[in-house]
């Protein structure tokens, strides 16, 4: 027997079945070549009703003024900051997975990166929709921008961390396109070879940029990608830290607190796991690509899951403990009387056992590879996740300072959930657009996978590993004898 | 020269014909060079200007798109009329009269429109301040109320037919009323020419008869007096020269009688000379709780039932030689004993009020005062008080005579039977047996669209007029605007009518040229506003303690029941309801439910408790408040209810002055519930409460009530308010200094300078001035003048139920009112209640500012916490940042300026109630501040400081080099305080009076809302004493436990 295994024993091949380079090509771009199924168009229908009315939401938010939505002289950010930072959360996944995971050599990246960073890109443009449209004066919104003006040397503030979210967020969004799209280059010449109609020829012969897989291609594609990747790494972790400035600079009991940088990172992270398990799994299932995000991929990302939670539920400690210790007693009533209990006990309650109970059953192998489960812990972390930022924003805002002043926020408004359910409506369309036109897996980074991982390969060192010792010796080392 | 020739390549050097053309095409494409000569339109657009032409064709398409605004056109004077500059302001000396009340003012007019109300400081009656009640400060409003009616008109089936003022007209209806035997029934009449007038006009129609009618009666005051002192009328009260002050069911800090008076009085005995630590000890009986309760020392929780029996006890107990019945509970026979002990230790400064309208307790209550040496004194009869002449018994004949036919023809004046008697539906049955009715009201009002003919009374600030609201203190009243419509002085229409050719104006200027011995000194007197004599003199009335044993039998003779009762009472904002039309009024929250825009039943935590309501989170923040259905009289009625600290357990309490008919205007009708059907007109006098609630169930449907504050407590945040016993401040003054100084060790270890070490940011200087407030939380009484005052000054929009439910109020400046129970005992007679005026404290280290992206709040060098709203764009972030919460958001087009058209309407959510289209009126709009830019929808506004009328002050001091005008200058509030707990001023200037209670007047109780989180305040407060010896505020120990030691940077 030989003592030479090609398939490790810890390592589940990347790639299921014994597939070809021509089955892989074949499997992804199928889906863009052919029609789309009716399950497609009415999902694709759906996300665009839901995009319109947040459409008509936005507008009766413009027309007749934030009064549309149930905020009030104490709770000045509800829903709208809720669901940016929650957006922006989900926007991590993508550019951790590519960037972190490139730079870290995960191997298992490549299969759901592609889906992931597109996920990042809709989720960041959901997010900027809030700040954007929550103001009350949306038509002024070019003030945040540095630009030399008429009016004296009037220029933003350059203290306030809305404006640091400006940049954050729009670097970000800047550079996680860059890194998306320059990954899609090979796969979109791919696709451009293969096109049949005169319209596909065009399209993917202007989206590809004339690629034509020359080695240089190759190696300046490789090069950009690990310089993206090293300018995204920083960039996971700066955005979600700038966006904790929002809270952490104030001076609200709750909202004022060191912790929230590496509480809102792993958060995000969190989340933005959640969110992309959730689109893979129905991904998978719909365009058949089981056998290229396998159960070792879902295990894999439940693993950060539960990583992440835990940091999180360590940070909703620490949080408590510091309200106590600090002997602040006003930090300590915003956490222990009136978040923990008060009117809005229930959503705390509701975060506690989404973000850091229930994500504790992924240390069971047997539930991280449970793809039912899986989907139901994602939407859960999800909806946890929400009410993290709920909770952080209105329950620290209700109840502050003055309690002359403290009031509710009782229940949002039809266009408060319709802005909202429009900002679903833009991601899903955008994803529906995406799956339909772009290839949802990297095509060409599968393929490099294929030389090191799965079946085929195994196939092909099954000789090898036949093999006696010997002989594998002989066999790699002829004329070398002594 | 040299010949070598140096070539790079074989073409070169061979100038072959592809050499040639690469030379010439070296630069394949043209240089990006303009080439003008095909005209700027048919120009190419090179790469490399491509930004510049997407910048030129977006600014150009914005500038194109954005540059269409709406036309206004302002017309200019043709013939400057003389003394009149455009955006000057003017100000006449006038009087505001309204139901008896009458109140020395200065208008402030701006291009011909009377924009502002102050006091007159000349006058006795004012206490020579400026303060203003509420009510004055919003009369400006009503000057442009949309429902007053714009011109005579006859009542034909309800509905209006306009008529001319013309001698017809006049002619006709003095048809109608000769040979009638007319009745004048009307409002206290102060005013000594129309007095005149009257009886003129009435000695031309000999039988007819002059009827008093007060909405709310002091009857029974009038007639103890009579009976006491030998005069039906009232005296003028000094609560400055009590030391004991004890009131019985009297609100004298917020509804009764001359109460802003009163609280300019009562404020001087509260305010705590630190050297000397003293003020008046002020005990208060009451059920329901009332501002002046709120203010209270100790306070006592009885029935109204009871009223009599507490003062025969408490005469009894002063040596009355009358035998009282005893009292049952305990706590209210202790508080009578103390009350009885103290104020018999302090004889000659003592004063007793009681609210009843029952002669036999007033009866009592002149002994009581006459017992303590009050007479004279605390209670001074030197010039008698006029406010209030209606005698009910009066009003009663007149409906019955009425209904048999009597009376012919009545003629009514500010009076509104219709709505605000008891028996309306009596009256009004009277009213349709009368031939000819004539009601001179400014509205078609309940009363008025059931008479004949309605003759519109102009406002007062249109009309020439005067008014003696204390025996020979005059008040002068002339127009500050031309009639807006086409209404009559109801006294020009009696002259009229009784075959003068003169109208009132005339008659009037005469009369006092006359009386004051010339056109010149007519003049003067106008300009002063007032004729009042130089001192206040004190006299006392010769006292007839005849009819107290009579009384006092009569009085021990009422029982109380084991039943619910009811008190009616009226609110500060909107009193007997005449001015329900008033938008600033309504939503003007109440000093102590802090509701606006209803009436509600104010029940105890008890009965709430029996009711089955659970007082918990959700029914403080729920402003869906249940309906009970009370049984009143045998009636079933249903009203939602307001649980409220400090009532008496057995005792319930409703507004009057609510349930106007559609004829008061768009934002007063329909709002609340009609009490006044509940009034006991049984008696010879009315009385204000019933002892007949059989029955209350709670029916489980709710009603949305529209309050401003959802949380009662301080929670012990010793950092926001402070409050301690004056034992506790004498034993240990200094406290509040103590506290200071420990932030300062904490933070500030090497210099000591809290202010500039214990934050990152640089401490900036204000070289020129730097503004500052100082807030007396023992002289503020919590009325509210103050809340309105800025509103008028500021152009603060209002903006209806609908939007102060959904905590949209958007007041600069509010009042907190906390109910500061000890140990979080919340009802009672234990409670206290604190009134905290919270506004922009202008912080120096402001969270707001470095928060805001777009810098469109920041710091100006004199303090100020500046809002540029042209650069806001609407993040919320600063009110969210802002630990005293007074940034104001504009969640709707309010004000009507917004660039959006017609968004005012909008469903769905909520939505803007009619109050804003009325508000947004052309012509409420000229009550607009033009000095004031009006906020548009989207932005954040916010106190300013009145910063408006820091620049005006600037401006005169640096034009007459005299720095004392920036001294005397005062923001809205400051002005409209009649107790003067608000003090403003430059806090660089060491003369000023702002600097001298910090540094040294008042320096042991000034403290700063939430020092320790380092925000520098501009505002001070003062922390709040009371004369009690009841533990008050947080336990010692827990105040040891709440000082906070906060890292005090951010």
């Amino acid at each position: 027997m030989s003592l030479i295994k090609y398939e490790s024993f810890v390592r589940e091949p990347l790639v299921d079945g014994t597939k070809t380079y021509n089955d892989v090509t074949e499997d992804i771009v199928y889906t863009i070549e052919a029609k789309p199924s009716r399950l497609w168009y009415i999902g694709f229908y759906i996300s665009v009703a839901l995009l319109l009315f947040g459409v008509y939401s936005i507008y009766r938010d413009v027309t007749y003024g934030i009064g549309q939505w149930n905020l009030g002289k104490t709770v000045g950010w509800g829903w709208d900051i809720t669901n940016f930072v929650w957006w922006v959360g989900i926007g991590h996944a993508g550019t951790l997975i590519s960037a972190i995971l490139l730079l870290f050599r995960q191997g298992w990246r490549t299969g759901v990166n592609r889906a992931a960073e597109a996920m990042t890109i809709f989720a960041v443009m959901c997010a900027g929709q809030f700040p954007i449209w929550h103001m009350g004066r949306v038509w002024m919104a070019f003030f945040v921008m540095p630009y030399p003006n008429t009016r004296g040397a009037l220029w933003p503030n350059f203290n306030s961390p809305l404006l640091w979210d400006v940049f954050a967020i729009s670097t970000y969004f800047t550079v996680s396109l860059l890194f998306w799209y320059s990954g899609l280059l090979p796969d979109l010449a791919t696709i451009r070879d293969r096109a049949k109609t005169k319209l596909r020829k065009l399209f993917y012969g202007v989206a590809s940029f004339g690629w034509s897989g020359s080695t240089k291609h190759w190696q300046r594609h490789e090069s950009l990608s690990l310089v993206l990747a090293g300018l995204s790494t920083p960039l996971v972790l700066s955005v979600h830290t700038i966006v904790s400035f929002d809270f952490a600079t104030s001076v609200v009991p709750g909202w004022h607190t060191t912790i929230f940088p590496p509480y809102f990172v792993a958060g995000a992270v969190f989340s933005g796991f959640a969110m992309v398990q959730t689109l893979m799994l129905i991904t998978r299932r719909v365009m058949n690509l089981q056998d290229y995000i396998t159960l070792g991929h879902i295990e894999a990302m439940n693993k950060v899951i539960v990583l992440t939670g835990s940091i999180v539920g360590c940070a909703y400690l620490t949080e408590l403990f510091i309200a106590w210790y600090g002997a602040n007693p006003y930090e300590y009533d915003a956490f222990f009387k009136y978040r923990l209990a008060g009117p809005y006990g229930w959503s705390y309650w509701i975060m506690m056992t989404c973000n850091v109970v229930s994500p504790q059953l992924f240390w069971f192998q047997k539930l991280r590879r449970n793809i039912g489960f899986t989907f139901f812990m994602s939407i859960i972390v999800n909806i946890g996740m929400w009410f993290e930022r709920f909770v952080i924003i209105v329950t620290s805002i209700y109840r502050d300072y003055l309690p002359s002043s403290w009031t509710m926020y009782y229940r949002p408004t039809i266009f408060e959930i319709g802005f909202y359910l429009g900002t679903f409506g833009l991601f899903f369309t955008c994803y529906f657009l995406f799956s339909k036109y772009f290839p949802v897996i990297a095509i060409a980074e599968i393929k490099h996978v294929l030389k090191t991982s799965g079946e085929s390969y195994k196939a092909k060192m099954a000789d090898l590993e036949n093999l006696s010792v010997e002989e594998f010796y002989a066999k790699t080392h002829h004329g070398d004898h002594h | 020269m040299d010949q070598k020739k140096y070539w790079q390549n074989l073409g070169e050097l061979n100038n072959t014909e592809g050499y040639q053309k690469l030379v010439k095409d070296e630069f394949q494409e043209d240089l990006p060079m303009f080439d003008n000569s095909k005209g700027l339109l048919d120009a190419k657009t090179p790469r490399r200007d491509f930004l510049k032409y997407v910048g030129f064709s977006t600014a150009a398409a914005a500038v194109a798109a954005g540059c269409e605004a709406p036309v206004r056109k302002s017309i200019p004077y043709l013939n400057k009329p003389e003394n009149l500059s455009p955006g000057v302001a003017q100000y006449y000396a006038t009087t505001y009269v309204a139901e008896g009340d009458a109140v020395p003012v200065v208008a402030k007019v701006r291009d011909g429109r009377p924009i502002k109300i102050e006091g007159n400081d000349h006058s006795f009656l004012n206490m020579k301040g400026e303060g203003t009640s509420a009510r004055v400060q919003s009369s400006v409003l009503d000057l442009y109320d949309t429902a007053r009616l714009r011109w005579p008109a006859e009542v034909v089936n309800k509905e209006l037919k306009e008529l001319q003022l013309s001698e017809a007209l006049d002619k006709k209806i003095a048809g109608e009323l000769s040979g009638t035997t007319p009745v004048l029934l009307t409002s206290t009449i102060t005013s000594p020419t129309t007095k005149q007038v009257i009886a003129e006009f009435l000695a031309k129609y000999p039988g007819g008869r002059h009827v008093q009618y007060d909405a709310i009666s002091y009857s029974g005051l009038l007639l103890a007096n009579e009976r006491s002192y030998g005069k039906r009328t009232l005296p003028s009260y000094r609560f400055d020269k009590a030391k004991v002050i004890v009131s019985i069911d009297a609100d004298f800090l917020g509804t009764w009688l001359s109460s802003e008076e009163y609280a300019s009085q009562y404020a001087s005995g509260r305010k705590i000379n630190q050297k000397n630590p003293e003020m008046s000890k002020h005990i208060q009986f009451e059920g329901v709780l009332s501002l002046t309760g709120a203010n209270a020392d100790d306070r006592f929780l009885t029935r109204p039932s009871e009223t009599g029996a507490i003062v025969l006890n408490l005469l009894a107990k002063l040596g009355g030689g009358v035998a009282a019945p005893a009292i049952a509970d305990e706590k209210v026979k202790k508080g009578i004993d103390m009350a009885a002990s103290m104020l018999g230790a302090n004889k000659g400064a003592a004063l007793v009020v009681c609210g009843s309208n029952d002669p036999d307790v007033q009866v009592l209550v002149n002994a009581i005062n006459e017992l303590l040496g009050a007479n004279g004194v605390t209670i001074n009869w030197a010039a008698p008080v006029q406010i209030r002449q209606g005698i009910d018994g009066e009003m009663d004949q007149l409906v019955k005579d009425m209904n048999s036919g009597q009376v012919s023809s009545l003629l009514i004046y500010e009076a509104n039977p219709a709505y605000n008697y008891q028996d309306a539906a009596g009256f009004i049955s009277g009213l349709q047996k009368v031939k000819l009715s004539v009601s001179f009201n400014d509205r078609a009002d309940e009363t008025s669209v059931l008479c004949k003919y309605i003759i519109p009374h102009p406002h007062y600030l249109e009309s020439w007029g005067d008014a003696e609201a204390r025996v020979g203190f005059y008040g002068l009243m002339q127009p500050t605007i031309e009639h807006l419509f086409s209404t009559r002085p109801f006294q020009t229409s009696l002259l009229k009518w009784s075959g003068s050719n003169t109208d009132y104006d005339e008659y009037f200027k005469k009369y006092w040229v006359e009386k004051l011995g010339g056109q010149m000194a007519f003049d003067a007197a106008l300009q002063s506003g007032v004729v009042e004599p130089a001192e206040v003199s004190f006299a006392s009335l010769p006292y007839n303690g005849a009819a107290v044993a009579d009384a006092a039998a009569k009085v021990a003779s009422v029982k109380s029941g084991s039943n619910a009762e009811l008190i009616l009472y009226q609110k500060v904002s909107i009193g007997s309801g005449a001015t329900a039309n008033n938008p600033w009024l309504q939503e003007m929250p109440d000093p102590i439910s802090r509701a606006t825009w209803d009436n509600y039943v104010m029940i105890s935590y008890a009965m709430a408790k029996e009711l089955g309501i659970e007082l918990n989170d959700k029914y403080e923040v729920e402003y869906k408040k249940p309906v009970v259905e009370f049984t009143i009289n045998g009636k079933p009625v249903k009203l939602p209810i307001l649980a409220i600290a400090g009532m008496h357990p057995k005792v319930i309490a409703l507004a009057v002055g609510y349930g106007r008919g559609e004829g008061v205007g768009l934002a007063g009708a329909n709002v609340g519930y009609n009490a006044y059907p509940l009034v006991n007109g049984k008696g010879a006098t009315r009385s204000y409460y019933s002892t007949d609630v059989t029955g209350y169930k709670n029916t489980g449907d709710t009603y949305d009530i529209a309050y401003t504050q959802t949380h009662n407590q301080y929670e012990g945040r010793v950092e926001v308010v402070r409050e301690y016993t004056l034992a506790d401040f004498r034993k240990n003054p200094e406290a509040v200094p103590h506290y200071r100084e420990e932030l300062a060790e904490d933070f500030a270890k090497h210099t000591g300078d809290f202010r500039a070490e214990a934050t990152m940011y640089p401490n900036y200087e204000s070289p020129g001035a730097h503004w500052g407030m100082s807030i007396d939380l023992n002289a503020c009484t919590g009325c509210g003048a103050c809340t309105i005052a800025c509103t008028a000054e500021n152009n603060v929009p209002v903006v209806g139920k609908s939007e102060v439910k959904r905590y949209h109020d958007m007041h600069w400046l509010r009042i907190d009112r906390y109910y500061a129970s000890y140990r979080d005992k919340t009802e009672g007679d234990d409670l206290n209640v604190v009134f905290m005026p919270m506004l922009c404290q202008h912080c120096d280290n402001a969270p707001c500012e470095n928060v805001c992206p777009v810098s469109a709040t920041n710091h100006s060098s004199e303090g100020l916490n500046q809002m540029a709203y042209n650069r806001c764009i609407g993040t919320r972030y600063c009110a969210n940042n802002c630990p005293f919460k007074v940034r104001r958001f504009n969640w709707a087009d309010y004000t009507g300026a917004d660039s959006f058209p017609d968004n005012q309407q909008f469903g769905v959510v909520g939505g803007l109630d009619p109050v804003v289209a009325q508000m947004n009126d052309d012509l409420t709009r000229m009550v607009l501040n033009p000095d004031v830019t009006v906020r548009s929808r989207g932005v954040i506004e916010k106190c300013s400081f009145c910063v408006q009328r820091l620049q005006d002050a600037k401006l005169k001091a640096k034009k007459s080099q005299d720095p004392s005008e920036i001294r005397n200058v005062k923001t809205a509030c400051m002005q409209a305080c009649s107790t003067g707990a608000i003090v403003f001023g430059n806090v660089n200037d060491k003369e000023s009076r702002v600097y001298k209670l910090r540094t040294e007047e008042q320096n042991h109780r000034t403290y700063y809302a939430l020092e320790h989180i380092h925000v520098l305040p501009n505002i001070s407060y003062l922390a709040k004493i009371r004369n009690t010896d009841r533990p008050v505020g947080v336990k010692e120990e827990e105040h040891g436990a709440t000082e906070i030691k906060e890292e005090a940077h951010h």
